[in-house]
């Protein structure tokens, strides 16, 4: 049997199904180009692409960006005002020819409040204003593009952003300022959130329609900030909404879920996502593969390989993606992303595919013996 | 004597059910009724806060009330500070927090921030995207007990490396004891930079911290 395309691996396994091979992927933004990616590429390794399928505008909300010796070279100070008051933010906004940010590219981020927009009650109210402000209108050219341009090579998931909470616990307010406002003014925190998932519906329906092949519903989820009681009450009705959205247009939902989820484990397994996007196992994360797998088992893991291993060297990287494969024997429902964090160093690209070109499925642990001794 | 029980009964409980207005109320109560400050923030605050530790414990609370825990006891003590006079509340440790050069993130580094000073310590933060060198210059200026740096990305863990090279050169690597911390820290790599401490999370790092200090700080008459 020929080997699938990269596309049809990855598709395959997102739809549960199995695959030819374990699917390799990279994320567009952070593939570096050259003679080792084309190899990497060449063996096994497949391109995942999230891009955004709309656009937005604020029709009544005035923005003023400023930058200079008054407010600082390094720093963006947006002002946004409303007719119900005005909020400021300070961004490090993408970087200019030569910048690069801890050395990652910027391409496809947004930019880093390093001041957020909420700092006291009353911006609730002006940062509702804006939420109910927002006109979303479908622009699906940079999926259509991507689609082109990738062919069998990879898969394009459409954007969404961070859950209403999370939006407000990572970009807007802080975690730690929105514990506190969380504990004080609950009322204001909810109806921002209420706006937020009122408006978002709207989202959740372009992407669902857009021609990418599934949707990515952020969510940089991390339990030890987002404890039970939050995700039960905030998280997880937010994305049974979204789900039911996009399964009615038979798209498969993925969400970042990048950080320690030990505690939130059980109730991961009643969501409706139907793919953990980079899943960091141990060291970075607290719950192993196949812990998750036997949980979650109507769900599609697609691991983060763990940027503290890359810091241990290249034995270490093929051993912990050996040990890692001989963990999810016989190696369904999961699939191998090279980092969702940072560039990956030629060498370790190269290690990576070396193992996933040769890791049919379904996996034994006779066949990764064969991959391990293949190497030495 | 048994009135105070209650005032510092009502701020111990004000802490430990996280109810801002029952601890304010509870402060203005007891400074009214002359229990003493230092035994209405040991005996009510603290006692109160030692409580929230033992529901973190047993996971009854998370790490966000924790946060708020530490928000209820400021306003607290914003209420007891005016009547201490004479008296004073000695810092259990100095710590300087930064994180390293290149990397933004915040989360991490501001909740030790937060949990640090609630448990007695002196936080000097300088905040995110800090070069090596201001760290050093800001433990001489400042001599901490205690150095923690943060990073989140493996391509920025290198500069806890450099900061921690810096304080050698500095002949100030023997009088501040380093703990790092952030997701992509290992033990092994702190091992090998030659920090004395990774900590796993916020809290392992409180705990560390206050374990290093012993219980030399904390309330004392002026």
């Amino acid at each position: 049997m020929a080997d699938m395309t990269y596309r049809e691996r990855i598709l395959t396994t997102l739809h549960g199904k199995r695959a030819d091979k374990v699917p390799f992927v990279h994320l567009w933004r952070r593939l570096q180009t050259g003679e080792a990616e084309r190899e990497a590429r060449n063996r096994c390794m497949g391109v995942s692409w999230q891009r955004p399928c709309y656009v937005q505008s604020m029709p009544h909300v005035e923005i003023v960006e400023r930058r200079g010796p008054s407010v600082g070279q390094s720093t963006t100070l947006v002002e946004y005002h409303t007719p119900v008051g005005t909020v400021t933010e300070r961004l490090k906004k993408e970087p200019g020819v030569g910048e690069w940010k801890a050395q990652r590219s910027w391409r496809d981020v947004t930019p880093w409040a390093v001041e957020r927009r909420i700092k006291k009650p009353e911006d609730y109210d002006v940062v509702r204003f804006m939420v109910e402000d927002t006109v979303y209108k479908a622009d699906y050219f940079p999926i259509e593009q991507a689609k082109g341009w990738l062919g069998g090579d990879g898969i394009i998931y459409a954007n969404l952003p961070h859950s209403p909470t999370q939006m407000l616990m990572i970009d807007w307010v802080g975690t730690p300022t929105f514990y506190i406002h969380y504990a004080r003014h609950r009322d204001k925190v909810e109806e921002l959130y209420r706006a937020l998932d009122r408006r978002y519906e709207e989202i959740y329906r372009i992407a669902a329609e857009s021609p990418a092949d599934a949707v990515m519903f952020g969510d940089n989820l991390d339990g030890v900030l987002v404890n039970p009681n939050l995700f039960q009450r905030y998280f997880m009705p937010t994305y049974e909404k979204c789900a039911r959205i996009v399964h009615e247009q038979g798209k498969p939902l993925a969400s970042h879920f990048d950080g320690r989820l030990g505690i939130l484990k059980d109730l991961i397994a009643k969501c409706p996502q139907d793919i953990i996007e980079a899943f960091h196992p141990p060291p970075m994360g607290d719950l192993p593969v196949r812990e998750a797998l036997d949980l979650w088992k109507d769900k599609v893991i697609l691991i983060g390989f763990p940027g503290s291993v890359f810091s241990l060297g290249t034995d270490a990287v093929r051993k912990y993606m050996l040990d890692l494969l001989r963990s999810v024997i016989p190696g369904d429902r999961i699939g191998v992303e090279a980092s969702t964090e940072n560039l990956v160093s030629d060498e370790h690209l190269l290690v990576l595919s070396g193992i996933l070109e040769k890791a049919t499925l379904p996996l034994s642990n006779e066949s990764i013996s064969k991959i391990e001794h293949f190497l030495e | 004597m048994a009135g105070h029980q209650n005032h510092l009964k009502a701020l111990k409980d004000g802490v430990a059910n996280l109810d801002f207005e029952g601890v304010q109320r509870a402060a203005e109560d007891a400074m009214r009724e002359g229990v003493p400050p230092v035994r209405a923030i040991a005996e009510g605050l603290a006692a109160g806060l030692a409580v929230v530790g033992e529901k973190f414990e047993r996971r009854e609370y998370f790490l966000s009330e924790l946060v708020v825990a530490a928000e209820v006891m400021k306003t607290g003590m914003s209420v007891i500070q005016p009547y201490l006079k004479g008296e004073g509340v000695k810092a259990r440790g100095k710590v300087v927090l930064a994180t390293v050069r290149g990397d933004y993130h915040d989360i991490g580094k501001s909740l030790v921030a937060t949990l640090l000073s609630v448990n007695g310590f002196d936080v000097i933060d300088l905040g995110v995207d800090v070069p090596a060198e201001t760290v050093v210059e800001a433990v001489l200026e400042n001599r901490p007990q205690i150095l923690g740096l943060s990073a989140l990305l493996t391509v920025t863990m290198p500069e806890m490396e450099r900061v921690i090279s810096g304080l050698r050169a500095a002949g100030l690597r023997g009088r501040v004891r380093v703990i790092v911390g952030g997701s992509p820290v290992t033990e092994e790599f702190a091992e090998k930079i030659g920090a004395d401490y990774r900590a796993a999370d916020a809290v392992d790092g409180i705990n560390k911290c206050m374990e290093w200090v012993g219980s030399t700080g904390g309330v004392e008459s002026g």
